[in-house]
């Protein structure tokens, strides 16, 4: 070999040599670069999935909070207005034992009468307010003979003045207050507000209690 | 083989040393960049605009629907009023009758 030829061949390795380095230097970084962007795809892709998931969920806490909130409001609006019903047959009524009209004491003649009839015995005592006992004591003796009728046998009956400030009505109670029946107004709208919620209900929404 | 072509020789065998020494070098920078880039890469994923707007976007989306239900909530509370307006005065009656219904 000539020493040209030696020169040429030493270059020639080198530049193979160089290009080799730069080549195989090239072809790895383009896989280091590769595999970085495949792996953030993946990272990105698992991480929009389980955002996707998250803010799902917390849309559908969200909404479900939403409605649960009005849900509850509108049970609330429809339970107002059931207390309204109540609150206003409670006005009229008292009005009606204010006005103190023929119509309310054939209430009171009635509601006595009906004391007389859950009761046990034949003495009763009746207590009402002031105004009230005025007007049982008109028809004391009209009511004692119905009673006889209901009881077949002869009733006696007492009135006593109440102590207590009532909007009306009676309590009747045996000769020894044993046994009472409590039918002064308050406890008769207390006892319709209590079992005739359903009903009024049902009049106002045309639905049972049902949740919406 | 003459001393001056001997040294002549050594020198271009120096110098193609040389060569591969700095390609080793530039081969060297290369992986060091491509290593910078990837970890570029990687960090980007964390402060990814796409999911902020995502967010923001489901955000908006939550407050679109919740807004559909407010609505749909005052129509029902609409509708229940006029009804219960309307079917008032028929349960007060009732309510008070039966309230006043002695059982002799």
């Amino acid at each position: 070999m000539s020493l040209q030829e030696l020169w040429t061949e030493i270059e020639r390795n080198a530049e193979e040599e160089v290009s080799r380095i730069l080549e195989n230097a090239r072809r790895e970084a383009q896989k280091v670069v590769a595999e970085a962007s495949a792996k953030a795809d993946a990272i990105r892709d698992e991480g929009t999935k389980a955002l996707t998931r998250e803010l799902d969920a917390q849309e559908r806490a969200e909404l479900a909070i939403a409605r649960m909130d009005r849900n509850g409001e509108f049970l609330r609006l429809k339970s107002e207005w059931v207390n309204r019903v109540f609150e206003e047959a409670g006005k009229r009524i008292a009005e009606m034992a204010e006005n103190n009209r023929s119509e309310y004491h054939e209430l009171l003649s009635n509601l006595t009468l009906e004391g007389i009839t859950k009761t046990n015995g034949n003495k009763f005592t009746v207590e009402a307010n002031s105004r009230d006992k005025k007007t049982i004591e008109h028809a004391l003796r009209t009511i004692a003979k119905r009673a006889g009728k209901i009881k077949n046998g002869k009733v006696v009956l007492k009135t006593e003045t109440l102590q207590t400030t009532t909007l009306g009505g009676v309590v009747v109670s045996t000769e020894t207050k044993a046994q009472y029946f409590n039918n002064l107004l308050e406890a008769r709208l207390s006892a319709a507000t209590r079992n005739l919620g359903g009903e009024a209900y049902k009049m106002l929404f045309g639905t049972g209690e049902t949740n919406e | 083989m003459d001393i001056k072509e001997l040294q002549e020789l050594i020198e271009r065998e120096r110098i193609a040393e040389e060569k591969v020494r700095k390609a080793k070098e530039e081969a060297q920078a290369i992986l060091k960049n491509a290593r910078e880039k990837a970890e570029s890469i990687l960090q980007s994923v964390d402060s990814d605009q796409n999911w902020e707007m995502v967010r923001q976007a489901k955000k908006e989306e939550i407050a679109r629907k919740k807004a559909e239900v407010e609505e749909e909530h005052k129509q029902k509370i609409s509708l229940v009023d006029k009804t219960a307006r309307e079917k008032f005065e028929r349960a007060v009656a009732y309510v008070t009758k039966r309230t006043l219904r002695v059982e002799i």
